[in-house]
C-alpha cells in the first residue's frame, strides 16, 4: 500500500514537472515580413508523422543574386519533445536532381508544441525546384 | 500428429515478429549505409561525418546568405585556404570542412579556389604551380598567377561536460573570410554541434 501510493506521488510529481515541455511564444501582433509562399503538393505516407508534425507554410527567396533559398515552418503537434529527420532536395529547369556536397538528412528537435523554420540554399543557380522529407527520428 | 505440427508453427509465428521487435531486424554483419542518411554511428568521442556535413552546410548557407561574395569585382571571387587551427582532442583532416565548402561555393558559380597558393607557400596542386613557373620560363613572360581576393580561415574547439555517466561534447566550428586587400574579416560565423549520451549509437 505504501508502494502504492509512493509511485502515485512520483508519477504526480512527473506530471507536474517534466513531462510536459510545450512553448509559449510572443510575436509582433503585426509581422512586418512579406513571405514569398509557396503552393506546395503533399503526399503523405506515414500518418503517425502527420499526426505529430505540421508544415504549416513553405515560402522562398533568392540570394547571392541567383540561388534559391526555400525555408519551411514546421510545428510539433504533441506535447513532448520530438525529434524528426528533413532533407530536400533541388531539381533543375529539367527536373534533374541537383546534387551537392553537404545534402542528406538533417536532425530538428522540436519541444512540445513549438514551432520553429527550417531553410535551405540550393547552392546551384540551376535549381528551380525543391522536395521537402520529412520523417520521425528514431 | 498434426496437431504438434500447427503447434509448432504457430509458436514460430509468435516468437519471430517479437524477435524481429526487439532486434529491430538489425543483423550484425557489416553492410553499407547512406553516408547522408541517419542510420550513421553517432560518437561521443569524436566528429562523426553527418557533422561535419551539418555544419559545412550551415557555413554555406550562412555565406551565400550574407552577400559579400557579390562584392567582389571579380566574378567569380579567388579565394584561398589558410589556416584551419584544430583545438580539439582528436587528429582531424580540417579538409573535411574545407573541401566540401569549396565545392559548393564552386557549383555556385561565386568562388573559384586557388590551388597554387597555399599556407607558408605551400601548393595544394604543386604540379600546377611548377607548370606555371615552367612556362612562365620558357615563354620569358612573368607569370600570371591569380592572387586571392579572398582566404578561408578559421578554428575547430571542443567542450566536454560530464553529470554522472552521461557524457556530452560540443564540437564548435568557427570560419572567417577576410578580404585580402583591406584584411577585414567580411564574414565570420560559428556553428555548434553538441551530442550527449553514454555511449555511441547506431543511428540518429
Amino acid at each position: 500500500m505504501k508502494n502504492i501510493a509512493l509511485f502515485a506521488l512520483a508519477a504526480g510529481f512527473a506530471a507536474l514537472t517534466g513531462c510536459t515541455t510545450n512553448v509559449n511564444t510572443v510575436e509582433r501582433a503585426s509581422p512586418q515580413a512579406q513571405p514569398n509562399y509557396v503552393a506546395d503538393k503533399r503526399v503523405v505516407t506515414d500518418a503517425s508523422l502527420s499526426g505529430a508534425l505540421r508544415v504549416n507554410s513553405v515560402n522562398q527567396g533568392v540570394v547571392s543574386g541567383n540561388l534559391l533559398k526555400v525555408q519551411a515552418q514546421l510545428e510539433n503537434l504533441k506535447s513532448s519533445v520530438r525529434a524528426f529527420n528533413y532533407r530536400i532536395e533541388w531539381y533543375d529547369q529539367e527536373g534533374m536532381l541537383v546534387s551537392s556536397p553537404t545534402e542528406g538528412w538533417k536532425l530538428v528537435r522540436l519541444q512540445g508544441r513549438e514551432t520553429t523554420s527550417i531553410s535551405a540554399v540550393a547552392i546551384s543557380p540551376r535549381a528551380v525546384d525543391f522536395v521537402l522529407k520529412l520523417q520521425e527520428a528514431n | 500428429m498434426k496437431y504438434p505440427r500447427l503447434s509448432s508453427a504457430l509458436f514460430a509465428a509468435a516468437v519471430l515478429p517479437v524477435s524481429l521487435f526487439f532486434t529491430g531486424c538489425e543483423s550484425t554483419d557489416a553492410k553499407y549505409v547512406d553516408s547522408k542518411g541517419p542510420e550513421t554511428v553517432v560518437s561521443l568521442d569524436q566528429i562523426n561525418i553527418q557533422d561535419w556535413t551539418n555544419a559545412s552546410d550551415q557555413m554555406i548557407s550562412s555565406l551565400l546568405t550574407s552577400g559579400v561574395l557579390e562584392r567582389a569585382p571579380e566574378q567569380p571571387a579567388i579565394m584561398a585556404v589558410s589556416r584551419i587551427v584544430n583545438n580539439t582532442q582528436q587528429q582531424v583532416d580540417t579538409d573535411m570542412l574545407t573541401k566540401k565548402i569549396r565545392v559548393a561555393l564552386n557549383q555556385s558559380g561565386k568562388v573559384v579556389t586557388t590551388t597554387t597558393i597555399g599556407l607558408g607557400g605551400k601548393a595544394e596542386d604543386p604540379l600546377a604551380k611548377d607548370a606555371a613557373d615552367m612556362n612562365a620560363f620558357m615563354s620569358g613572360e612573368k607569370q600570371q598567377t591569380k592572387m586571392p581576393y579572398y582566404t578561408l580561415s578559421g578554428k575547430l574547439l571542443e567542450d566536454r561536460a560530464r553529470a554522472g555517466s552521461t557524457r556530452q561534447v560540443t564540437y564548435t566550428f568557427q570560419l572567417a573570410l577576410t578580404e585580402v586587400r583591406s584584411g577585414l574579416a567580411v564574414w565570420e560565423d560559428e556553428k555548434q554541434i553538441t551530442k550527449q549520451g553514454k555511449k555511441a549509437s547506431v543511428g540518429w
